[in-house]
């Protein structure tokens, strides 16, 4: 009986077992990466989402709706085949951390801006009448008190920013993703590829789902 | 030390103070009574700014604040504030809720901040607890806190938005006892409050507001005793018996 | 005398008229009587190369000349050419639609491989066509040689991939494959500069050919298409098997081949 399972794919995929590693290592590169680019556009756009300042927030909405309403593969293509057209040519990882990253950098941000807007306003007010301006109270008064808040929903994002970046595969980005595709539609041993590609995703974002769940019940414990 | 010159202020539609011209001299005790909605609050919070008048100019200590690109945050570091609902920064203790400010802002040593931090402390008569968190207070600690809080930036004004109003009725005397103290000494102090046995024994001048214009303005025993404006007779009927 | 031979005869042609039927009966085995039962042929094709599986845009209706074999083995099978269930298929699915018995038979431009005969029953081909390469007319390429160092976008099932990569090692060049989904992607990348070359076979290259674009003159390994099925539907496959020789040499195989312009 030779099944998508059948014992000499799994061996198969055994000698083969470092085309897995080495996209897991670009995979978890890219989250990383990715992560750091989607929390600093978070940060920056959540505050100026919860601003005052009238400009700040219409370029906020801007961003995070235009982000939020569009698929991220048609993002991710747009850089990979669009910007060529006008002579900036990213190299692929580049393509999946900007791409990724400003896709949940969006949601980060919606994220960030509840988390300030859930702080009583009389906290910046006391802040700004010790002479404070608006990024130093955002910085030591309003964000430390928003962490709290904000940390559960940001784990999760971190888990959905690292099973996106296997759109990469679609821009032949070297990922997990894609070796599992590369590597399974050539000789079609897609049983045991599929499977071990799951599990790898699995050690990624389970730990970091564990740490959202933990979180959410201290946020519960301490409110 | 403030001056207050052709001051509006407007929400939309709602016009909340009306062309407000007020001044109040270095060490002076000046105290805003009127009922609520009157724009007394506004009034308070237009001095350092919380609120940005919709026209008209601010003065404090010689500089416009009003003005483009005035050193606001300069000048804020000199207006300590006292708000009615304490406003405590819940992520720190009592004590680095004193020396946060003077020490990013002000730049003072942390050891400085510290030491004349618990001597504040102690004179509101919280040193004791200068390591728990303002959860565990009572609102009459929290805000002794508050007051020691921003005098803490050694400021050379004091401001008052209804410091006692969110209180229980017994805790109200210990915060009073504190302002008190305070007004014993040279720095210039705006309180708006309903506290009228205060506004007898410590204000130096009162003054009364209703919807958004300044009716009375005088010496206390010139308010409670003499009111010129039927408003302020009505006012003072309702609250005094 | 006469008598005897006739009797003789008799029993010979019933006897073997037994033997025929019986080889129908057998014949049936379980997967063919399925089909049978369920009246229609489940068969994956290509949507998005012109001239083998195509949808047309305007009338959203599937054709090429490998719809035209599945026909010929509906025919076969069910006794009418149209009882045909078509599905695009692409090199990611076509193999687990087989295996989980969503598709009786893959028909989609499917290389023959050592390593998928150990999974899969292929017929023999019905087509066969070399690797070529797509380029841009602007750098002026003159053949692969040319494309030492260069990137080249192959589809997700390594055929082409190891037959340029043959090529280039026999050259002395080296090249990187980048590997992407689909042919409007390759495309897309190709038209973007993201890679040099677009490799895959010649018939299939030639839908994508325009103004800015040249099929370079070589020909690599040539790729041999074979009608897949599931490994243990054996009797399928033979039924299939028959068809395609039976097509092949009655030049119908020919004809069609003509017809779609793939020669």
């Amino acid at each position: 009986m030779v099944g998508p399972f059948a014992w000499f794919k799994w061996e198969a995929l055994l000698k083969d077992g470092n085309v897995f590693i080495e996209g897991f290592g670009i995979t978890a590169l890219v989250a990383v990466l990715a992560l750091g680019v989607a929390l600093a556009l978070g940060v920056i756009f959540g505050m100026l989402g919860a601003s005052h300042w009238k400009f700040a927030k219409r370029a906020s909405r801007c961003y995070v709706e235009f982000i939020q309403n569009t698929p991220l593969v048609i993002q991710v293509f747009f850089l990979y085949n669009g910007l060529p057209k006008i002579g900036i040519v990213l190299p692929v990882l580049w393509v999946g951390v900007i791409g990724v990253g400003v896709y949940h950098g969006a949601y980060i941000a919606e994220v960030i801006r509840a988390g300030i807007q859930a702080i009583p306003k009389g906290q910046r007010e006391a802040a700004l009448s010790q002479g404070f301006n608006y990024w130093e109270a955002m910085r030591y008064i309003i964000l430390p008190q928003a962490q709290r808040i904000v940390f559960p929903p940001l784990t999760n994002q971190a888990v959905f920013l690292i099973k996106n970046t296997s759109v990469m595969a679609m821009v032949a980005g070297g990922d997990l993703m894609y070796r599992a595709d590369s590597w399974s539609s050539g000789n079609i041993y897609y049983g045991p590829a599929y499977v071990v590609t799951g599990l790898l995703y699995f050690i990624l974002c389970f730990p970091l789902a564990q740490l959202a769940r933990h979180l959410e019940r201290r946020a519960e414990v301490s409110a | 030390m403030i001056k207050l010159e052709g001051v509006h202020k407007h929400f939309g539609h709602l016009q909340v103070l009306k062309e407000i011209d007020l001044q109040v001299a270095t060490g002076e005790k000046l105290v805003v009574i009127g009922p609520s909605g009157s724009g007394k609050s506004t009034l308070i919070r237009c001095i350092n700014l919380l609120e940005k008048p919709s026209y008209g100019r601010v003065i404090v200590d010689g500089v416009e604040i009003t003005a483009h690109k005035a050193p606001v945050h300069k000048v804020r570091q000199s207006i300590g504030m006292v708000f009615q609902q304490f406003n405590l920064y819940p992520h720190k203790t009592v004590l680095e809720n004193l020396t946060l400010a003077p020490t990013l802002i002000r730049k003072v040593s942390r050891e400085e901040a510290e030491s004349t931090g618990m001597r504040y402390l102690e004179r509101v008569g919280l040193k004791e607890k200068a390591g728990a968190y303002p959860s565990q207070l009572s609102g009459g600690q929290q805000q002794r806190v508050a007051i020691a809080r921003a005098l803490n930036m050694h400021p050379k004004i004091m401001l008052f938005d209804e410091p006692t109003s969110a209180l229980d009725p017994e805790m109200i005397k210990e915060v009073l006892d504190v302002m008190i103290d305070l007004a014993h000494e040279g720095i210039t102090m705006v309180v708006v409050t309903h506290e009228m046995s205060f506004a007898k024994e410590v204000g130096d001048r009162v003054i009364f507001m209703d919807e958004g214009v300044i009716l009375e303005d005088g010496p206390p025993e010139h308010f409670f005793n003499n009111p010129t404006q039927e408003r302020t007779k009505a006012f003072l009927s309702r609250i005094l018996r | 005398m006469k008598k005897w031979i006739s009797i003789c005869a008799i029993l010979v042609l019933s006897g073997s008229f037994l033997v025929i039927s019986s080889l129908a009966a057998t014949n049936d085995a379980p997967e063919v009587k399925a089909i049978k039962d369920r009246g229609v042929l489940k068969v994956g094709v290509k949507v998005d190369v012109p001239n083998f599986g195509y949808r047309d845009p305007k009338t959203n209706k599937i054709d090429g000349f490998e719809i035209e074999i599945a026909r010929v083995i509906a025919q076969k099978i069910l006794g009418n050419k149209n009882k045909l269930a078509l599905q695009g298929v692409t090199a990611k699915t076509r193999g687990p639609l087989l295996d989980n018995n969503e598709l009786d038979l893959v028909i989609a431009t499917f290389t023959i491989t050592e390593e998928r005969k150990l999974s899969y029953n292929f017929s023999d081909p019905y087509f066969t066509d070399g690797v070529g390469l797509l380029v841009k007319k602007k750098p002026g390429y003159k053949s692969l040689k040319d494309l030492d160092g260069k990137k080249i976008g192959v589809a997700q099932s390594a055929t082409s991939r190891a037959a340029v990569q043959a090529e280039a090692d026999k050259l002395g060049i080296k090249v990187e494959f980048l590997e992407f989904a689909t042919y409007p992607e390759i495309k897309a990348a190709l038209d973007s500069g993201r890679v040099d070359g677009f490799s895959v076979d010649v018939a299939i290259l030639s839908g994508y050919v325009d103004k800015s674009t040249v099929i370079l003159p070589e020909r690599f390994s040539p790729q041999n298409y074979g009608v897949a099925s599931k490994k243990s539907n054996e009797g399928l496959a033979a039924l299939v098997n028959e068809t395609i020789v039976g097509l092949k040499n009655s030049g119908q195989l020919d004809k069609l081949i003509k017809k779609w312009k793939l020669k």
